[in-house]
């Protein structure tokens, strides 16, 4: 066990000690009332934010209509095939592939266009990173509906352009800019750049040699971060893809919920499933990869992030 | 071995003088050079964000035959659409006052716990997640649970309370800002962990000492020192709420909220007003969300200020 | 009178005892310092004082008053913390005066006691100032005027030097004590730092694992070190290995050495022997070795010399004069005067 002194939050790591609680102490009995509004709170919170997920499984795969529940059918009836029913349309395959291609086609953009620009700033123009971060915040006062609305003005002089499904990638990497920008960011300031670079290109690496063999390897967990983002960004983008006519994953995934309700909604659930796994896979590997335990949910909070994944 | 002994810790070692003032040209104009690395950045920037944003006010700022005119500005906040501003301002400021309140006391207690040792970081991770759930799956999601065929629609009902039968509705405020939350309340917990963290033990021992109570040490120094990041955090999930489109535009058919209006108007309904007017109602939603932007990051300065 | 009085207090923080049974009395008017390492019990001590500990078993009391339970916000102590302390949204005069504020002090009454305390820290001018916008010691400075704005009847003080510079340490570690005897009022000092403790105590109590291992003045500590312990955290020593002889003396290496704490010990006994670096001397008729480092340390030099005969590394405190015939690699002769040395069982 910890030696009071280094325990004491004063001299050892991080404030970990309780904050408002009455003095800790053995010898005292902590006021019950102390602990008993925090426990209430997390408990309610967390029925709060598990009930939905449960009524949504319970609808999507269980055959009886709210109206017959009860304690007796509670169990009865339930099975994974709703969550087939997607894959038996067309338009399922279609909109998941270009989904997925938009996906890669964003992540691929963002880390071709930000490491290079991230790298740049760094290590060339200092100066230049008020300016850049303001940038990057940009993206959050000029929302998904409204960048939309600016793309339709813009389309009769662009509508080669447009007319294209892949024209959906780079507002997708605006979208998703704050936060892909500021991980890689955070990923380069966790490293020593200015040495890597010096040492990588004193040993005769050009920059291309330099920036793949030598840093990438080390902002993994930053580039795999900013990849998952953008994914999860660009699987769940409704907002500008509705309004352009795209038939991306998205959309299938509202229209299907009127041609099958259980089905419609099951995918849904596949969705939220398959987000929460990539945003719980970058909240682990983040916190196991980066010694300065730099969680994903403070580099969350520190991109203030508007929720890009409502796809708004 | 040669010892150099310098007596300031090695910290002036005899290298050129840092390059600022009586620079030699050419190292100045490698420094300009280096601005041109950021081309392919900005321009990328302006191209797909900034011509977008600045067509809107372009649109918005004009008159029928083509001249610069307020008048498309000013009619998007009038009648209808002033309705529709003050509805998405309302419930917007609600959902943000809840988030606020109740992320805050979540935060708090995650962060005050001492057991579980693993809760702090689970509170902490998964707010990570649902900050960023929402979209058509949440809204999906509460269909299930409050909807006209809900779940807790019907025990509530089978209860006594007759939800639907007494207004609501998940289009309506109430039924906006407990679907909101769902993301508002993690968003809130994420930035306010690291102020609480902030709130230094010493300060509650020295209040404490000099004969503070714990309502004193709230009221005085708590409450204080975190009110900046309280203030941000509202501003943040107001712009947050305010701009949500895909979630609203499952949970209701109406255009009642300024998002759904311009979705509505995007797609060809006319209304709204004339074009001008409907791009008018973008032109102020970008105004009110970098409004709302600007206030946070000042706010969210104030706070580092005292946290350092 | 206000006195301090730790009567048998322990204190366990659920396996580990943090305190074994102190028993302490600090006089009236006195400055004494908790010294030991981390984890010897003495911020446990000092907590329990402020009352943001409770002892588990035994009494505190102040000017006789029995204090044990009290809550901490009762207790007329004025503390000084480590480090930021000070209330970040409230100005120098408005952290001073937060005591008197508490004690609903009307407020012409806060006004004059809080210039009087920025006079007498010497920080009169910063008084609307912020706590981010001082240095570390002016921070320390207004933190003592805040504990002292109260008028306490003690005041505790918990390595309140640590996290400053060194300089800052020494000029501000004066002026601590110069205010301390100016008002005369009774200090509890906890340090790691054993120059610290030196060099402002009235008392030093020595602590290691919860228990006293010394209690007495610096003088006291210093020259006549009653345990191994103390002899070696406080001061350096140098230590060499022996056998207790006859009459109070050890044989060290071969050699006869007059050591009157050795007379504690069976004849016999193996032995450490701790000397201090100023109790050896480059003497003709002394142990033989060889000069392996000089470090000038302003006043005296340290001499590093490795003895032939046992591989012993000691370190000889020499004056300026000596020093400077030395080079690396000279031949010397260590000899040992062992009046204060201390003995412990091998």
């Amino acid at each position: 066990m910890m030696v009071p002194e280094i325990n004491d939050p004063e001299i050892g790591g991080p404030n970990t000690a309780p904050v408002g609680l009455a003095p800790l102490s053995a010898g005292r009995p902590r006021s019950k009332w102390g602990r008993v509004v925090p426990n209430v709170i997390l408990v309610a919170t967390s029925m709060f934010f598990l009930a939905p997920l449960f009524t949504l499984a319970r609808y999507s795969l269980q055959n009886t209509p709210t109206i017959l529940l009860g304690a007796s059918t509670l169990l009865k009836r339930w099975s994974l095939k709703p969550l087939t029913l997607a894959f038996h349309e067309d338009f399922f395959w279609s909109s998941l592939k270009l989904s997925l291609q938009l996906a890669a086609g964003t992540v691929a953009l963002t880390l071709f266009l930000l490491l290079p620009t991230a790298i740049w700033v760094h290590l060339r123009v200092p100066k230049a990173r008020a300016l850049v971060e303001f940038l990057t915040v940009l993206p959050y006062m000029i929302p998904a509906i409204a960048l939309v609305a600016g793309i339709i003005i813009v389309k009769p002089h662009a509508r080669w352009f447009l007319n294209s499904d892949f024209a959906l990638i780079p507002f997708y990497l605006v979208l998703a800019l704050p936060f892909t920008y500021r991980s890689i960011d955070a990923g380069l300031r966790a490293i020593d750049l200015r040495t890597l670079v010096d040492a990588s290109r004193g040993l005769g690496a050009g920059w291309f040699e330099t920036i793949v063999k030598v840093l990438v390897p080390n902002l993994r967990t930053a580039i795999i971060s900013a990849s998952f983002l953008t994914a999860a960004v660009v699987l769940g983008e409704y907002t500008i893809a509705s309004t352009l006519l795209k038939r991306t994953l998205p959309i299938f995934q509202r229209e299907f919920v009127s041609k099958s309700s259980q089905g419609g909604y099951a995918l849904n659930l596949l969705a939220l499933l398959t987000t929460t796994a990539l945003f719980g896979l970058i909240s682990v590997l983040t916190k196991r990869r980066d010694p300065k335990r730099k969680s994903f949910a403070r580099m969350v909070a520190a991109a203030t992030p508007t929720t890009t994944a409502t796809g708004s | 071995m040669i010892e150099v002994i310098t007596t300031d810790g090695g910290r002036t070692d005899g290298a050129p003088p840092t390059a600022t003032q009586g620079d030699a040209p050419r190292a100045r104009a490698r420094r300009s050079w280096a601005w041109l690395g950021l081309v392919p950045f900005l321009s990328f920037l302006l191209l797909f964000l900034l011509v977008p944003a600045v067509s809107v006010f372009l649109d918005a700022l004009r008159a029928d035959d083509g001249s610069f005119s307020f008048s498309a500005m000013k009619e998007a906040i009038t009648g209808q659409n002033f309705e529709a501003f003050k509805f998405s301002v309302t419930f917007s400021a609600g959902a943000a006052l809840v988030g606020v309140v109740i992320g805050t006391l979540l935060a708090y207690a995650a962060a005050t716990a001492t057991r579980p040792r693993w809760l702090r970081s689970l509170v902490s991770s998964f707010s990570g997640v649902a900050a960023n759930m929402g979209g058509l799956p949440l809204a999906f999601a509460f269909l299930t649970l409050l909807g006209r065929q809900g779940v807790l629609t019907k025990v509530l009902d089978a209860a006594g309370w007759d939800l639907y039968g007494g207004g609501f509705s998940l289009g309506e405020v109430p039924g906006l800002i407990t679907v909101y939350s769902y993301f508002n309340i993690p968003l809130m917990v994420l930035i306010t962990l690291p102020a609480i963290d902030g709130l230094r033990v010493s300060w509650r021992e020295a209040c404490a000492n000099l004969g503070g109570t714990t309502f004193t040490y709230w009221r005085r120094i708590g409450l204080p020192v975190l009110a900046p990041s309280l203030m941000g955090g509202f501003l943040l999930l107001f712009a947050n709420s305010f701009s949500a489109y895909a979630t609203a535009a499952v949970l209701t058919q109406n255009s009642k909220i300024v998002p759904l209006r311009i979705g509505f108007f995007l797609g060809g309904d006319v209304s709204i007003g004339t074009d001008a007017v409907g791009f008018s109602l973008a032109a102020w939603m970008i105004i009110i969300m970098a409004v709302s932007m600007s206030l946070y990051w000042l706010a969210r300065r104030r706070a580092e200020r005292w946290r350092s | 009178m206000t006195t301090l009085d730790y009567i048998s207090v322990r204190k366990t923080f659920g396996a580990l005892v943090a305190l074994e049974g102190l028993d302490l009395d600090v006089r009236e008017g006195e400055l004494i310092t908790l010294l030991g390492p981390s984890g010897c019990g003495k911020t446990t001590a000092l907590r329990i004082a402020a009352g943001f500990e409770f002892a588990d078993s035994g009494a505190v009391l102040v000017g006789g008053a029995d204090i044990t339970r009290t809550p901490a916000h009762k207790r007329n102590m004025g503390m000084v913390f480590q480090s930021y302390s000070l209330f970040p949204n409230l100005t120098v005069a408005n952290n001073v005066e937060f005591g008197l504020r508490t004690r609903g002090v009307d407020k012409a009454t806060r006004y004059a006691r809080v210039r009087q305390m920025l006079d007498l820290v010497e920080l009169t001018p910063f008084a609307d100032r912020y706590a981010h916008q001082l240095s570390g010691g002016q921070q320390q400075r207004v933190a003592l005027a805040r504990a002292l704005a109260i008028q306490p009847q003690v005041l505790l003080l918990d390595e309140p030097l640590s996290a400053l510079d060194a300089k800052v340490r020494t000029s501000l570690r004066d002026e601590i004590r110069r205010i301390q005897t100016e008002l005369g009022i009774t200090t509890l000092f906890v340090t790691h730092d054993q120059e610290e403790a030196l060099a402002i105590s009235d008392r030093i109590c020595v602590m290691s694992q919860g228990r006293v291992e010394q209690l007495g003045t610096p003088t006291e500590v210093y020259r006549h070190p009653t345990t191994a312990f103390v002899a070696r955290f406080v001061g350096s020593m140098n230590q060499f290995s022996g056998h207790v002889a006859e009459g109070g003396s050890v044989d060290v290496i071969g050699r006869h050495v007059e050591i009157p704490k050795a007379r504690a010990f069976g004849n016999g006994t193996p032995v450490h022997v701790l000397v201090r670096p100023e109790d050896l001397s480059l003497d003709a008729a002394g142990y033989p070795g060889t000069v392996t480092s000089i470090t000038f340390q302003g006043a005296t030099t340290l001499v590093g010399v490795r003895l032939d005969v046992a591989d012993n590394l000691v370190s000889i405190d020499v004056g300026q004069g000596e020093a400077d015939a030395l080079t690396i690699g000279d031949r010397v002769s260590v000899g040992v005067n062992g009046a204060n040395a201390v003995c412990e069982a091998a």
